[in-house]
């Protein structure tokens, strides 16, 4: 039996502004031109033009904490490379293509955080449960309650995204076929 | 409390009593649209999960409409790629090349799609569908999910509200008021945001038909919203139950719906507009870069392909010819309007001008892949947008204007006016 999926994630803030653009801002614009999806090509490459070697020092659970209009565009390769480092990424708004995108990866993502940003600085000890929306900083003694991650979209994330959810689909779609 | 079109229309297609922005649904389409770009990419998705059939083949609608003449062997290899795929998944409804024209104008064109009606499609300018009082929600890449198991969720988006007044004055377009709407937007004094929002229009509609109306869901889409809504006009109802293949029930918007803003805008004193390099929300006064020199001119697009756009241009051009240093290209929405010109003179007009014809389709406005622009040089077109390298070299000069204001703009080897040329 494989763990129970992990909503709740414990780790070390990593705090960004507003604004900050998919290309350059999250993975350099060649990854994203050169059509990089796999999680192996992409995480040396997270923050790469903003924070080389961040792929090194961040542990699972770390949380990602950034202003408005995170992550603008809908592309998909800096989440692929959060999810695989089992970060969780919590911001103040992002476009929807972009949040679509997150979910889309398998990442736990909270979206329209107001505020958020004067809630913590980067290396606070954070906890963060995706499901109910707790939002708490350890260091700072500060509790928020935050939009969660839809009923509607949990199994899409516990699954790991698109793939990972058609894959079961398809295998439970298999399973009643040799039933019938 | 009462619903917005696209509250409506989520809320029948999901079997619900209601819903409410910020809901996450499961509709069911009423068809399902990939494009020629993008099959080769579902099909191997889906074939490296073991999925070789699709929910619901007969609702499938392919188009071959971004690469219509295979400039390329790398083209001709994705067509004969795309149509195994078809006789593959059992996709019937397949309008290959030559055969349907751009999937975001002929079937409304055709009566395939019909107001009321909700689709799935793998590109953004599904907007389109608004025109004739219907939604098609872009999916991306997980259009892929769509055909495996006939739906996706969709969050049920925000809806503004914007009101038009007054009445276009003669040689001012539908286009031009989508130009003036993005610069507003961008300036603030509409004050929205766009993002994955529905742009719900009111107000004096009648004026628009369905090429105009297909005109006003092109700028706000470049602005990011999600869908955008015109409630059928009787000229509109008239058509769709003239064309109807299928059933359909028209959606309006209730009187007592909540909007996330409510704008308006009067269009009675619009002038000619000109988006300006860079994007549609640098839209200004045609007036402020009239006589700048152009190389290039594109007639068509998802915004204005259909046969009044077409007829628009013509009755500038008819007894002139292109600027001597000028190529132009047109685009018609469909087989079936490149059809309808031909019978009734438009294309004579386009072809003594000088212009060169293109199939039905997205033309250069699809990545360049027709008719391209060069290094430095200045186009004025139609094109969805004229972000930088959206057909060709990344510095060139991409103006956008109105049908009218392109042919214009060809006739006189400059950026001109349509009402002054007599």
């Amino acid at each position: 039996m494989t763990d129970p999926f992990q909503w709740k994630l414990a780790g070390r803030c990593y705090k960004l502004g507003h604004d900050v653009p998919h290309p350059g801002g999250v993975v350099p614009a060649r990854i994203i031109v050169g059509r990089h999806f796999d999680a192996k090509d992409i995480v040396p490459h997270l923050f790469e033009e903003t924070d080389p070697g961040f792929h090194e020092r961040c542990r699972p659970g770390d949380i990602i904490v950034a202003g408005r209009n995170f992550g603008m565009g809908p592309k998909m390769n800096g989440y692929i490379a959060m999810q695989a480092l089992g970060l969780g990424l919590v911001c103040e708004s992002m476009p929807f293509l972009a949040y679509r995108a997150a979910v889309g990866c398998g990442l736990r993502v909270m979206s329209d955080c107001v505020n958020v940003l004067e809630m913590c600085e980067t290396g606070d000890e954070l906890e963060v449960d995706f499901r109910d929306g707790f939002f708490v900083n350890r260091t700072r003694n500060i509790q928020r309650e935050y939009p969660p991650v839809p009923d509607n979209l949990l199994e899409l994330i516990e699954l790991g995204g698109n793939t990972g959810w058609l894959k079961q689909w398809w295998a439970a779609q298999q399973g009643d076929a040799a039933r019938a | 409390m009462g619903s917005t079109a696209v509250e409506k229309t989520l809320a029948v297609k999901s079997g619900m009593a209601s819903v409410k922005p910020g809901d996450v649904v499961y509709p069911q389409p009423d068809f399902v649209m990939i494009h020629d770009g993008v099959v080769m990419g579902a099909k191997r998705e889906l074939d490296a999960l073991g999925i070789d059939r699709l929910a619901a083949p007969d609702k499938v609608v392919m188009v071959t409409d971004h690469d219509v003449i295979y400039g390329s062997s790398r083209a001709a290899e994705r067509g004969a790629y795309n149509r195994e795929a078809a006789r593959r998944w059992g996709v019937k409804n397949f309008f290959d090349v030559g055969r349907g024209g751009h999937g975001h104008v002929f079937p409304m064109e055709t009566g395939m799609l019909l107001p009321g009606m909700f689709y799935f499609d793998n590109d953004r300018h599904s907007t389109n569908a608004g025109a004739i009082g219907a939604f098609g929600f872009r999916m991306g890449t997980e259009i892929s999910r769509v055909l495996a198991t006939g739906t996706n969720w969709v969050m049920v988006p925000k809806t503004v509200r914007l009101t038009i007044k007054g009445r276009l004055a003669p040689g001012v377009h539908a286009r031009d008021v989508g130009f003036r709407i993005a610069a507003l937007l961008e300036s603030g004094e509409l004050a929205a945001d766009l993002d994955y929002r529905v742009l719900e229009y009111a107000g004096e509609l009648d004026q628009f038909d369905l090429a105009a109306r297909t005109a006003l869901c092109s700028s706000p889409t470049e602005m990011r919203a999600y869908g955008v809504f015109v409630p059928p006009s009787a000229a509109v109802l008239a058509h769709a139950k003239a064309k109807a293949q299928r059933p359909y029930t028209p959606i309006f918007p209730d009187a007592d719906a909540q909007y996330d803003a409510d704008l308006d805008l009067d269009v009675s004193a619009l002038q000619p507009q000109v988006a300006k390099p860079g994007g549609v929300q640098h839209s200004v006064d045609l007036s402020t870069v009239a006589g700048t020199r152009i190389d290039h001119v594109f007639l068509g697009s998802c915004g204005s392909s259909f046969f009044e756009d077409m007829q628009s241009a013509a009755a500038i051009l008819d007894g002139r010819k292109l600027a001597p240093h000028v190529r132009m290209f047109v685009a018609p929405g469909s087989e079936q309007s490149t059809q309808r010109m031909a019978r009734e003179g438009v294309l004579q007009i386009f072809l003594e001008a000088g212009a060169v014809m293109l199939p039905a389709g997205c033309g250069p406005c699809n990545d360049a892949v027709i008719g391209p622009v060069h290094s430095g040089e200045v186009s004025i077109s139609t094109a969805a947008n004229n972000n930088f390298g959206r057909f060709g070299a990344k510095d060139a000069q991409l103006y956008l204007g109105s049908p009218a204001t392109v042919a214009a703009s060809a006739v006189a080897g400059v950026i001109a006016d349509p009402r002054e040329i007599k």
